[in-house]
């Protein structure tokens, strides 16, 4: 219902239940505020914006006074005025005067308001608080001497992240901001805490006194390590970024981030970075010019491809980590050069086994959903942006269903089903067939033999029963011996539950690389078959087998076989590149170039470079365009990376043919292994990131398996799994390890 | 008609010369205002603005905590401060430069500091005999500080009672 108030002597129509700061913050009338955030609830704990209402005694806080019809609000006459001075007053007389060496200082709302509402001169003159420091972890530095007690930091934890790391202990003076637990703040959207803070008693531990917030500039940009594409602004100077902050989009990432796209620019400045050109000379590496570089390429693949017209023998695999433009090149050149073996899908054991589910679900709507059944994902650490909309959805009343070989640790409530992931598409079965038999439809062949268990009949009653259901099918399934069927059997459940769908396992840019149809066609051979295959020349764009692959060791033997001929387009070097390489050329990372990325809903988003790359470096899509004009290949005619995005804008998707047929029998005794690199390992930016990997997160390297898989294998937890460390997990599912990683996969990882 | 007699008469009684004369007289028995410079000096105005220095505490430890204002507010950008963490988890500069070229000796920089570490000192007499020379290092300008130490706070406590 619509009510009319005037505030400030303007008519203004406002809805029902409304709180007055809503309606001042969107009429552009400003009232300060300090506890007030618009994604978290109200506490009214720090007065600051008190307002005059005609009629009540008192000045009424505007952040939790509602409005109503007839109501007549003054923001600047002199009671309101007078009370927020006041209040400014006794706010200032426990805040140290410390701002020239606090690193809000700049961008801070208390120094912001202070200017207008403060006195010059204090009338405290007896002693001010001070509070202890305490280390909360590598990723917030605390000064809570500062600290005002708004409690955002408190109501974030409790509200947003799940896990209420932070609380105010004691009473009055006494009264103290801080982690309950030793460990200190270990929440994956930890970093938060620090947009959120008013003052300076939450800050940036890596960017601790480098800046003030003056001498940067803001770029906008996108994070690219996830499927969501997170809104955020890169803060640059001279050329380097200096930290991100989140960026708003309510459609993607609401305001928060998660702390991998806050802290992962550390990486763009480690020594590893490859900065010049360089090209292997009867076995000696030489650090040399660009176009000796790019002549040397094209003369390798020459050698061994082209004047031979070989092309079979050419592939090119590239990270799903890479733009939208850069894949699109890099398809472009190596298709005109008649060369079909191309592949983004590195870490997949059967490429004709897949998860290839469409994602029907938007962002936002997950929040609106009553039922979700979610499929081998770790979401609170693999998907943080996708975990906090279910979590929403979840404190609103919906029900959530997990299978998992493990007992995740959730930061909400869910009903969790321990299975194992031979057994996953067998449930599966069963809740298609109790569905099949309570709307009385034919029943498929596949289905006969299926035996619905209890736990199957009541996820079907349940996503009967439901409006709003989402199948969510996580990365823990992309090799699951069973990979085709379960993403079969996820969409036949959908069509009957009317439920939508979600996959989580075209990580980062994948769908952007499906866009451009980085895939190999029917001619042409796939990743797996690409190793297998005798090669002669392989172009690869920011791939680091040792991480990258299914299995390491193969790729690294096939890479590294005789009279192989390797172009390598990486941001980080190493010495596994150098050992497989003959050339290497240094390409920009994130932050660095221009490009598109896809997230999970197909939204295009489009950034601009926030910095120059360093050294030699340069964009990847600049490369792979001079590489295609030294091959003399038409069509190549660019001069921003937009020109390419606009190309592929026009061109019409190819579909992929997926096998939709649905098989039980194709189980496999064996001991399952799922191999997940630790959510801070994820891609080659983020490893290099020392703030992350030095947090607790970064840290988490465990094999988890059960005590009778453990005895199977003979291992104990002093032992370690494929060069993980064992961890004894009563709560697991059996015949399975869950390997959740920091390390490389150098010894092959899976066999 | 009138005015011409005037002119006539001032003419013949040297009128003109007379009182000219007088101030020559006067100045003759008067104390001298000229200087001898370079032997000597005029005085100097405790808010005189000459070469910057970077002071220190009495316990050695420098002032400056690399807030980073003086930057901020310097007119001419003659300013630049690069700052970390140091060791012991204070806040510090690690470059510290002043472009004499660039500056415009306004004296922002030293209003602004809130720990009184920059400061513009009485000396004016300097030269650079090499191009660099014009920029005042971290180390220069804590040099300049440490040598006039004396100069610097007596200056500044001569003011303190107009502040």
């Amino acid at each position: 219902m619509i009510v009319e108030i005037e505030i400030d002597g303007k008519l203004i129509n406002a809805n029902t239940g409304e709180m007055v700061i809503a309606v001042t913050d969107r009429e552009g009338i400003s009232v300060p505020r300090f506890c007030y955030h618009k994604k978290l609830s109200i506490s009214a704990s720090c007065r600051m914006c008190l307002v005059d209402v005609e009629g009540a005694p008192k000045p009424q806080p505007a952040c939790s006074t509602p409005v109503a019809e007839g109501m007549k609000i003054h923001t600047q006459n002199e009671k309101a005025i007078a009370s927020q001075k006041a209040v400014m007053e006794f706010l200032l007389i426990n805040h140290p005067l410390d701002c020239p060496i606090c690193d809000q200082g700049g961008e801070c709302e208390l120094q912001d308001v202070a200017i207008e509402y403060g006195s010059d001169v204090s009338r405290f003159s007896e002693g001010k608080r001070i509070v202890a420091p305490s280390d909360i972890g590598p990723l917030i530095q605390t000064d809570m001497t500062r600290c005002i007690h708004c409690t955002r930091c408190v109501r974030f934890g409790s509200e947003i992240a799940g896990i209420m790391e932070m609380g105010a202990t004691g009473r009055g003076e006494e009264l103290k901001i801080e982690p309950f637990l030793a460990e200190g703040i270990t929440s994956e959207l930890s970093g938060n805490m620090i947009d959120v803070c008013p003052v300076g008693a939450l800050t940036s531990k890596p960017f601790r006194y480098e800046l003030r917030s003056w001498q940067m500039s803001s770029v906008e940009s996108i994070a690219r390590h996830d499927l969501v594409g997170s809104n955020l602004y890169a803060q640059t100077y001279k050329g380097n970024v200096k930290r991100v902050v989140s960026g708003d989009n309510d459609a993607v990432n609401e305001t928060w981030i998660s702390d991998r796209d806050r802290f992962s620019y550390e990486g763009l400045t480690h020594e590893n970075r490859l900065l010049s050109p360089q090209i292997k000379v009867e076995g000696q590496w030489k650090e040399v010019e660009w176009d000796v570089a790019l002549d040397f390429a094209i003369k390798g693949l020459n050698n061994n491809i082209l004047n031979s017209r070989n092309l079979a023998k050419l592939g090119g695999l590239a990270s799903n980590t890479a733009t939208i433009e850069e894949l699109h090149l890099m398809q472009k050149l190596l298709r005109e050069i008649g060369c079909e073996n191309i592949d983004h899908r590195l870490n997949v054991k059967d490429l004709n086994n897949t998860i290839h589910l469409k994602s029907t679900i938007k962002l936002i709507e997950l929040e609106t959903i009553d039922q979700a059944l979610v499929i081998g994902a770790n979401l609170r650490l693999e998907q943080p942006m996708i975990n906090h909309r279910l979590r929403k959805a979840q404190l609103s009343g919906a029900n959530i269903t997990t299978l998992n070989v493990k007992d995740f640790n959730f930061n909400y409530k869910v009903d969790s089903h321990i299975t194992s992931p031979n057994e996953i598409a067998n449930t599966l079965a069963g809740v298609l067939k109790a569905l099949i038999d309570k709307t009385k439809q034919e029943l498929p062949e596949y289905l006969s033999e299926v035996m619905p268990s209890e736990q199957s009949v009541a996820m079907a009653n349940n996503l009967l029963e439901a409006n709003n259901s989402v199948l969510i099918l996580g990365e823990h399934l992309i090799n699951n011996a069973q990979a085709s069927s379960i993403s079969n059997l996820t969409a036949e459940i959908a069509k009957l539950t009317n439920s939508s769908t979600l996959n989580l396992t075209a990580t980062a840019n994948s769908l952007g690389a499906q866009l451009v149809n980085f895939m190999p066609n029917s001619k042409g051979m796939n990743t797996n078959e690409m190793l297998d295959a005798d090669m002669r020349a392989f172009i690869l764009l920011d791939v680091y087998p040792e991480y990258d692959f299914h299995h390491s060791a193969t790729a690294l033997n096939a890479l590294s076989s005789d009279d192989m001929f390797v172009i390598s387009l990486n941001s980080f070097g190493s010495e596994l590149i150098s050992q497989y390489s003959d050339v290497m050329l240094p390409m920009a990372a994130m932050f660095e170039t221009s490009g598109t990325h896809m997230n999970i809903n197909g939204k295009a988003q489009s950034f601009r470079a926030s910095v120059g790359a360093p050294g030699e470096a340069k964009p990847a899509w600049k490369i792979l365009k001079v590489l295609a004009d030294l091959l003399e290949l038409p069509g190549f005619h660019y001069e921003n990376s937009a020109q390419v995005m606009s190309e592929v804008a026009h061109q019409s998707t190819q579909t992929h043919e997926y096998d939709t047929s649905i098989d039980l029998s194709k189980q496999t005794a064996m001991l399952e292994t799922i191999w997940m690199h630790s959510p801070y390992q994820s891609d080659v930016l983020l490893r290099h990131a020392k703030s992350l990997s030095a947090s607790q997160i970064g840290h988490m390297n465990t094999a988890s398996m059960n005590a009778s898989t453990a005895q199977a294998l003979s291992l104990n937890n002093k032992d370690t799994y494929l060069g993980v460390p064992v961890e004894i997990d009563s709560i697991m599912a059996d015949q399975c390890v869950f390997v959740n990683s920091n390390q490389a996969t150098n010894t092959g990882g899976l066999q | 008609m009138f005015n011409g007699i005037k002119k006539i008469v001032n003419i013949l009684t040297l009128s003109e010369l007379r009182s000219g004369m007088k101030i020559t007289a006067k100045e003759l028995v008067n104390t001298k205002i000229t200087v001898q410079y370079p032997e000597e000096k005029t005085p100097i105005s405790p808010r005189f603005r000459g070469l910057h220095a970077l002071r220190r505490y009495p316990n050695g430890e420098e002032r400056c905590i690399a807030c980073k204002l003086c930057e901020a507010v310097c007119p001419a950008n003659a300013i630049t401060i690069e700052s970390e963490m140091r060791e012991d988890g204070t806040r510090r500069t690690t470059q510290y430069d002043i472009d004499l070229f660039k500056c415009i000796f306004c004296g922002f920089c030293e209003e602004s500091c809130p720990v009184d570490a920059i400061v513009e000192t009485h000396i004016f007499e300097y030269a650079f005999e090499s191009r660099d020379g014009s920029i005042m290092t971290k180390d220069r300008l804590l040099e300049v500080g440490d040598n006039n130490e004396q100069a610097i706070s007596k200056a500044r406590s001569e003011d303190s009672k107009y502040r």
